[in-house]
């Protein structure tokens, strides 16, 4: 294991190569550090497209920095600038051409047909991609409606880019079968308006009316759709979707299909359990892919537990986390070949206990798949490919500025302070990052 | 040090909801309901000391299933109200000698009577009051909370304010019990807002009479036996199931010292009214407290996220079919994102679910009883004919007090519905210019309950805040579900009188202040 971090580590190399991001990283440690800081620029992305103009959008900066108790220089600067439009006008085109910045590090393009050069050249780099479609919340039948006409015109996009990819033995073959290049990741929460956390057979019912021809055109253009897991609100319910289609008859046989195992749920071992009895019970070809994450909702979780007086459903402690996704690892390896497994992660050590792992167990390394977030994993990625592994980088999709919007609020609102990210930026040393938890 | 002192009772924090997405949590409350239908219908009696009444005269069904009876109630006559406010006094008395921390402890327990039932309690405010499951469960977790908090803070309040001292003199500050509280409760939080004017009266020490809706007397009994139950004396604590009739009696009657009544504003005024009388032999001034109604509004300013903004006014709108007196009620939305709002609470209201509360897949239950549903059946009439309405979902069971929610708008200026207080699952919208054309048409209504803001700029929150008289306002979130102890809740303005529930100030309005002061000084000789 210790070999496999060493090299995963040195082929992240240096960031230099990358000025930008190497700001950007900054930006982020940064920010990291000062909760409120945090959370002021997180709102300001958030608002962003809200904005009237770039004299509102300077307006709503002098009052998000005005809530601060010790702003750093540059935004003390900027506060006192924000009293004339001229000023205000100012800030405001340098925070929408910073919120665009941004936004092209973490956004693949603003639609699956804008993202094709950038998948096509991940994939040339030997990564795969799995494409997340970014939109407002669904509170509507026709939002539900949209979402899933978009999700079929971008598996349609997807499909016919692919084509034109080079051949990659690694990324479109395991030990079971053919992988397809095309792989979509959906939200049950867009594809129905009626998630009721008290009743998970109403949303299960109304989402399945839309799953269903969704799970039909990806098996027609042999396409990988993935159901990605959400807040404990919707859990139930996704987790009930996926396994009553997917046992319907005309599934059995495709399309490639997978779902979500977030490892900070206290009840996660108990939902691998169901699914991989659920997955001895009706096997079925291609096997379910699980996905095994730590989960993106924590501070929610957290949050909304202790509002409510309710025992926190995630672990609060991270090396607890941490040992409960090397367990979930080694019960999901062991698992195949009723399950494909595919680890989430950019903790070092996670990622590199996985590898060294499925190689302990005798499994090729085409046999497990590895997967990092655009703009936060780049590097790893990077260096995965390099060392031979299959990875896959989750791609969102869509508008830049409100797509942005969407991703602060649901992504990087929750991106725990302890990523790899900052471990390294701050000099911790690889025995540090390889410790067992 | 008494026993009682021994026991001082740890930090308060609120009852915890059940976790409903939880199948488990699910299956005991449905469990708990069939065991409840299995005895009902309750009987409910005029209960004065240790003295039943008979159970027979108000008939409490159920809003979804009218043909079932939940409860057979008694009427208290008279009669009944002299004997009761008399009894209250006395025992009363002895009440209010005992150590304001052994109080505490009964209704602590009193409190715990209620979390050992909370499962069956929650499935009687089901049937009772439709009250879907979610919010009957809530009721049960904020009465325990009005007992656990007011029974900390009546502990606090017995030890006083400090006074400024000097040599020679000593000063001392002491709120005693003023004597009989009537308390008036409405059939909304059946459970809930009974027990916490009752317990706010009891745990400052004096004794209560209680006049419950007369459409949930079944949930007022279990309040009252919780309390007897745990140690408040049969006395201290009359139940006066009744009318009007009753409650008017109670509120005239010389005996009664302060009044807390929790319901309508042309109830609440005519209880004022008639409280400012000083009949011949009474020896003192009525005090009080009334929660009445609103018009509360939600502001939308352009920058709101409507994705929270959107189910967070559904919420507030529509849950127990906008039967709260905290309920949204009037939508002013910027004029720029006017037309998203709107089109996106519409395609909501088209997919909500009217149905029976006892069904967890339920949005709208029905309202409380006939009258209602006829009163909100004609303002949505009027909606129409005055304005347009805009979406409505009127699937919905054929037996039971349904109403369709509905969204309307383009309603004149003069619409009374821009202004009386519907009750019932019915909102409106405008577009406004601006945020400060949004505060003048609050500020023009005579109500000052709840009101909401979405906004994500500081400084309009700031402002708004500053600005609204509004008793609660509730900023990019839900406008109903006041938490005990975490958001005191009461209107100003024509809304109510006296200070907010579940706050650090209720208690003051059942006790009066006395100060003795005195002269230490004996022939220059201080004695401190």
């Amino acid at each position: 294991m210790r070999e496999v971090g060493e090299r995963l580590a040195r082929g992240s190399g240096t960031s230099l190569r990358h000025p930008f991001r190497a700001l950007d990283d900054r930006a982020l440690n940064l920010t990291s550090h000062d909760r409120d800081l945090r959370a002021a620029l997180f709102r300001l992305v958030d608002v962003t497209p809200a904005c009237r103009d770039v004299d509102d959008l300077g307006r709503h900066l002098a009052g998000l920095a005005g809530e601060l108790a010790d702003p750093p220089a540059p935004l003390d600067a900027a506060m006192r600038i924000a009293h004339t439009k001229a000023g205000r006008v100012a800030l405001g085109s340098a925070v929408a051409a910073g919120v665009r910045h941004m936004a092209h590090r973490f956004i693949a393009g603003d639609s699956p047909r804008a993202a094709r050069a950038e998948l096509r050249r991940l994939w040339k780099g030997g990564i795969a991609s799995t494409v997340d479609l970014l939109g407002e919340a669904t509170v509507t039948a026709a939002e539900a409606d949209r979402y899933r006409d978009r999700c079929t015109e971008a598996l349609g996009e997807l499909v016919a880019a692919a084509r034109r990819w080079p051949a990659n033995n690694l990324l479109e073959r395991d030990s079971l079968g053919p992988l397809p290049r095309a792989n979509l990741s959906v939200k049950v929460t867009a594809l129905t308006p009626l998630l009721r956390p008290a009743a998970p057979e109403r949303g299960v019912a109304d989402a399945a009316e839309r799953l269903r021809p969704l799970l039909r055109r990806a098996r027609e253009l042999d396409a990988h759709l993935h159901i990605d897991m959400e807040a404990l609100d919707s859990v139930e319910t996704t987790l009930a979707l996926i396994l009553d289609l997917l046992s319907e008859e005309e599934f059995r046989e495709g399309p490639s299909a997978g779902l979500v195992l977030q490892a900070y749920l206290r009840e996660s071992p108990a939902q691998l359990e169901r699914i991989l009895a659920w997955a001895e019970r009706r096997p079925r070809r291609p096997p379910l892919v699980v996905r095994l994450v730590k989960g993106a909702y924590w501070d929610h979780e957290v949050a909304e537990a202790r509002q409510r007086g309710w025992s926190v459903p995630v672990f609060t402690d991270k090396a607890e986390c941490d040992r409960n996704f090397e367990t979930l690892t080694a019960r999901l390896l062991d698992a195949r070949p009723a399950v494909r497994v595919a680890v989430g992660s950019h903790n070092l050590r996670s990622v590199s206990y996985a590898i060294a792992r499925n190689r302990l167990a005798g499994g090729g390394d085409g046999d497990l798949e590895l997967q990092v977030l655009r703009g936060l994993g780049d590097d790893l990625a990077t260096s995965l490919a390099a060392a031979g592994l299959r990875v896959r980088v989750y791609s969102p999709v869509g508008d830049l500025v409100a797509g942005m919007a969407y991703l602060v609020r649901r992504l990087l609102e929750n991106t725990s302070n302890e990523s790899f990210l900052l471990a390294r930026s701050e000099g911790a040393s690889l025995d540090e990052q390889l410790a067992p938890p | 040090m008494t026993a009682a002192q021994r026991v001082e009772p740890g930090t308060f924090s609120n009852e915890p909801v059940l976790e409903l997405r939880r199948a488990s949590d699910r299956e005991a409350l449905l469990e708990a309901l069939s065991e409840l239908d299995a005895r009902l219908p309750l009987t409910v009696p005029v209960l004065i000391g240790r003295d039943r009444g008979v159970g027979e005269g108000i008939e409490s069904t159920d809003p979804a299933t009218p043909s079932r009876l939940v409860a057979s109630a008694g009427i208290a006559a008279g009669a009944d109200v002299e004997a009761a406010v008399e009894r209250a006094a006395e025992s009363g008395a002895g009440w209010a000698r005992r150590p304001a921390s052994e109080r505490a402890a009964i209704l602590i327990e009193a409190a715990a009577n209620l979390r050992r039932d909370r499962l069956e309690l929650a499935a009687l405010a089901v049937r009772e009051c439709a009250k879907p499951w979610a919010e009957a469960d809530a009721d049960v977790c904020e009465a325990i909370d009005f007992l656990e908090y007011y029974a900390r803070g009546a502990i606090a309040l017995e030890r006083g304010p400090g006074l400024l001292q000097v040599p020679g003199e000593r000063n001392e500050m002491r709120y005693a019990a003023r004597g009989v509280v009537a308390v008036i409760s409405p059939w909304n939080f059946p459970l809930a807002i009974p027990t916490g004017m009752v317990a706010a009266g009891l745990a400052t020490g004096n004794g209560v009479v209680l006049k419950p809706a007369e459409q949930s007397p079944g949930c007022a009994l279990r309040v009252v036996e919780a309390l007897h139950r745990a140690g408040v004396p049969a006395d201290a604590l009359a139940l006066l199931p009744g009318y009007g009739e009753t409650g008017r009696a109670l509120v005239t009657h010389p005996g009664v010292q302060t009044i807390a009544f929790t319901g309508s504003s042309a109830v609440g005024l005519e209880i004022l009214r008639t409280a400012a009388e000083t009949p011949e032999g009474q020896r003192h001034v009525k005090r009080v407290v009334a929660e009445m109604g609103g018009k509360n509004c939600v502001i939308v300013d352009a920058d709101a996220d409507l994705d929270e903004a959107v189910p967070d006014v559904i919420q507030s709108a529509f849950a127990y079919a906008g039967q709260k007196c905290s309920a949204c009620a009037r939508v002013l939305v910027h004029e720029r994102v006017a037309e998203a709002l709107i089109g996106r609470l519409a395609g909501v209201i088209e997919t909500l679910t009217v149905d029976r509360p006892d069904r967890f897949d339920t949005d709208v239950p029905p309202v409380i009883e006939q009258e209602a549903k006829q009163r909100v059946d004609r303002y949505r009439e009027l909606a129409a004919s005055e304005g347009r309405v805009i979406a409505t979902q009127e699937r919905m069971p054929d037996e039971g007090w349904f109403c369709a929610p509905t969204l309307a708008g383009e309603l004149p200026e003069s619409s009374p519905l821009l202004r009386e207080e519907v009750f019932g699952p019915l909102i409106t919208v405008e577009p406004v210019g601006s945020v400060e054309a949004a505060c003048e048409a609050v500020e023009s209504l005579p109500f000052a309950l709840t009101g909401g803001l979405f906004s994500r700029d500081p400084a309009t929150v700031a402002a708004v805040g500053d600005r609204l008289r509004t008793g609660n306002l509730y900023v990019n979130r839900q406008i109903t579900g006041a938490m005990v102890g975490r958001q005191p809740f009461g209107g100003n303005g024509l809304s109510g009188v006296g200070s907010q529930a579940g706050g650090p100030d209720y208690l003051h309005q059942f006790v009066e202040p006395r100060v003795i002061s005195e002269n230490t000084m004996r022939h220059g000789l201080v004695v401190d």
